[in-house]
């Protein structure tokens, strides 16, 4: 991600889904591109479709909690998901998302007051505010680090202009 | 100045990140004293080389252990694993080892690598385990190891502390698991996100490295940045002529700065079952008391050491386990496996009728071996239950301690360990 401002339309998930549901541990040795269609395919017959639809990903209390393998991030993130927003989310899946460029937002207000598929979300890094038509919700200031690691795209390339900063 | 009292998270972050004093939810740039990594290192290796790193810092503070899919399925994950033991030779490792070693988390106990007072990362959601011995222990994902091979360094969040005080002495029948069944029951899945469990308090000392590795093991099954013990004299007897580094252990301050108490009277407890579904759905056992078992799992970092394998073969030497059940016994390392060969609990545990398989995580993470047919409930002595965890969605798993899995194989339903120990 680039500048602070994101927008995009959400896909909606519940409480509880877990790192292991995202993604089964028995996928989690394939190469990202064919782990994609198993991603979240077990917690309902459409929820693979509502998560390649969307860029904003709204995941309820301990969305990603459990397993800290990354492939839950990597397919996330190649199922064309931007930001993951709600929560509160765990630790593993919040560090797994920022290292692939996927931002993490905790939000929970903004679910509690009530959003549904395809709504539209904007997230502004600089104000501080995830705005949704059901209202402005304030979030927590991002890091530094977190940013830059955002800006550069995702640990690798950051890692990658550091190195040859170095050299 | 002085600073502020701090906990053992707080002291063992601030000296891996060369300050004094740190902010709680500040994030700091730390340099761990170890690192360690198994299978899912396939994708460090693809960080480090995506980054044009070529040189791997303090290749001597690494080790990896193979042990998610142990001896390989496929020949994916054989090449995989041919490529990681290759990467540690090439950059000098400080250890390597093949599959059938162990489960990661206790090689690396075992074997002296994680070490009192030290900053320990693997890219593992079970890292915390190390807490058993006074590591501030953290799970991260894989390419931020690749990133740490590549720079040394880290970033991490300085986490709040909840104070553990343990009193009381755990009754006849009731287990370490039993007692971190009941924290997570009281604090939830998420209850602890961000925080370190410190666990202390008069009955800290009565339990052994083994129960304590059980305690912090599952500190991630409360969404915890670790779990740690104060260091003892427990520790150090198990530390001496094990250490491979040279070590500081570190207690608390007096007055250190807690986010919350929880303090559990473990004479209080009785055997618990935590329902399929989520981890912190904890019920005394006479809840589930006749739920019928197809498999039964005594194995995962969290109970299959030489105690747990021995309470197991009390309960089933000279018996047999029900024929409806499969018992699968996973040693959590070849060195527990040969300790229970030579005091004879193995022996007793094969003529019961389990199924021994080597060392490694086997049926826990549904990845290799033991899979769930359709309908079938587990009962395991691993640390997770959620949906489809061993594999098969369409079952479920209930987790319990290494005694009540051995109770509830002899009967083929869910039972109280109490109503059959001798
Ligand atoms: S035994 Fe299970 S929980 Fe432990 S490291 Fe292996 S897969 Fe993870």
């Amino acid at each position: 991600m680039s500048g602070s401002v994101l927008r995009g339309t959400a896909a909606v998930f519940g409480d509880f889904v877990a790192a292991d549901v995202i993604l089964p541990a028995r996928f989690a040795f394939l190469p990202t591109a064919e782990a994609v269609p198993h991603a979240m395919a077990e917690l309902a017959p459409d929820a693979n479709a509502r998560l390649r639809a969307h860029p904003i990903l709204v995941g309820g209390n301990a969305f990603g909690y459990g397993s800290g393998r990354e492939a839950t991030a990597r397919v996330i993130k190649a199922a064309g998901v931007k930001a993951v927003i709600g929560g509160p989310f765990a630790r593993m899946f919040f560090r797994n998302a920022i290292n692939n460029g996927v931002l993490v937002i905790d939000c929970p207000a903004l679910i509690a007051a009530g959003i549904a598929d395809g709504d539209a979300v904007t997230i502004d890094l600089d104000a501080c505010t995830a705005v949704t038509a059901s209202g402005c919700f304030a979030i927590a200031p991002t890091p530094p680090i977190i940013r830059s690691i955002l800006a550069a795209g995702s640990i690798v390339d950051y890692g990658r202009a550091l190195l040859a900063a170095r050299a | 100045m002085a600073p502020r009292p701090r906990t053992i998270a707080e002291k063992i972050l601030a000296r891996a990140s060369g300050k004094d004093d740190l902010v709680r939810g500040e994030i700091v740039e730390a340099r761990p004293d170890f690192t360690y990594a198994h299978d899912f290192a396939v994708f460090a290796i693809d960080a480090f080389e995506a980054m044009g790193a070529t040189r791997v810092v303090d290749p001597d503070r690494n080790a990896v252990c193979l042990d998610h899919a142990t001896p390989a399925n496929n020949k994916r994950d054989a090449n995989n694993q041919a490529r990681i033991r290759a990467f540690a030779e090439r950059h000098r490792f400080r250890a390597f080892f093949a599959g059938g070693t162990g489960i990661s988390h206790q090689v690396m106990v075992e074997k002296g690598f994680v070490t009192p007072g030290a900053l320990v990362v693997a890219h593992d959601s079970h890292t915390p385990s190390g807490g058993a011995v006074g590591a501030l222990a953290i799970g991260t994902g894989e390419a931020e190891i690749g990133f740490l091979w590549a720079t040394g360094r880290l970033w991490l969040k300085v986490p709040g502390s909840i104070r553990v005080v343990l009193d009381g002495r755990l009754a006849r029948g009731v287990y370490a698991k039993d007692l971190m069944l009941e924290i997570i029951r009281r604090l939830g899945v998420l209850g602890a996100v961000y925080q370190v469990l410190e666990f202390q308090g008069p009955a800290a000392p009565t339990l052994s490295v083994s129960e304590r590795f059980t305690l912090c093991n599952m500190s991630a099954e409360v969404g915890a940045k670790g779990g740690v013990f104060v260091p003892d004299a427990v520790t150090e007897a198990f530390m001496q002529a094990r250490a491979q580094y040279p070590y500081t252990s570190v207690a608390p301050d007096a007055g250190a700065d807690y986010t919350e108490t929880l303090a559990l009277d473990l004479g209080a407890l009785a055997p618990l079952v935590a329902l399929p579904g989520r981890e912190d759905r904890g019920v005394p056992v006479a809840e589930a008391a006749g739920t019928r078992v197809h498999q039964v799992f005594i194995g995962s970092c969290t109970n299959a050491r030489t105690d747990d394998l021995a309470i197991a073969a009390a309960i089933l030497r000279g018996r047999q386990v029900h024929p409806s059940v499969r018992l699968m016994v996973v040693p959590a390392s070849r060195a527990v496996m040969a300790e229970a060969a030579a005091n004879g609990d193995l022996a007793a545990l094969i003529e019961a009728g389990a199924t021994l398989m080597p060392s490694g995580c086997a049926v826990c993470a549904g990845v290799h071996q033991g899979v769930l047919a359709d309908g079938e409930v587990c009962l395991s002595t691993s640390n997770r239950n959620m949906p489809g965890r061993m594999g098969n969605q369409a079952a479920e798993i209930i987790l319990c301690s290494p005694a009540t899995a051995a109770a509830s194989a002899l009967t083929g339903v869910v039972t109280d360990p109490r109503t059959v120990l001798a």
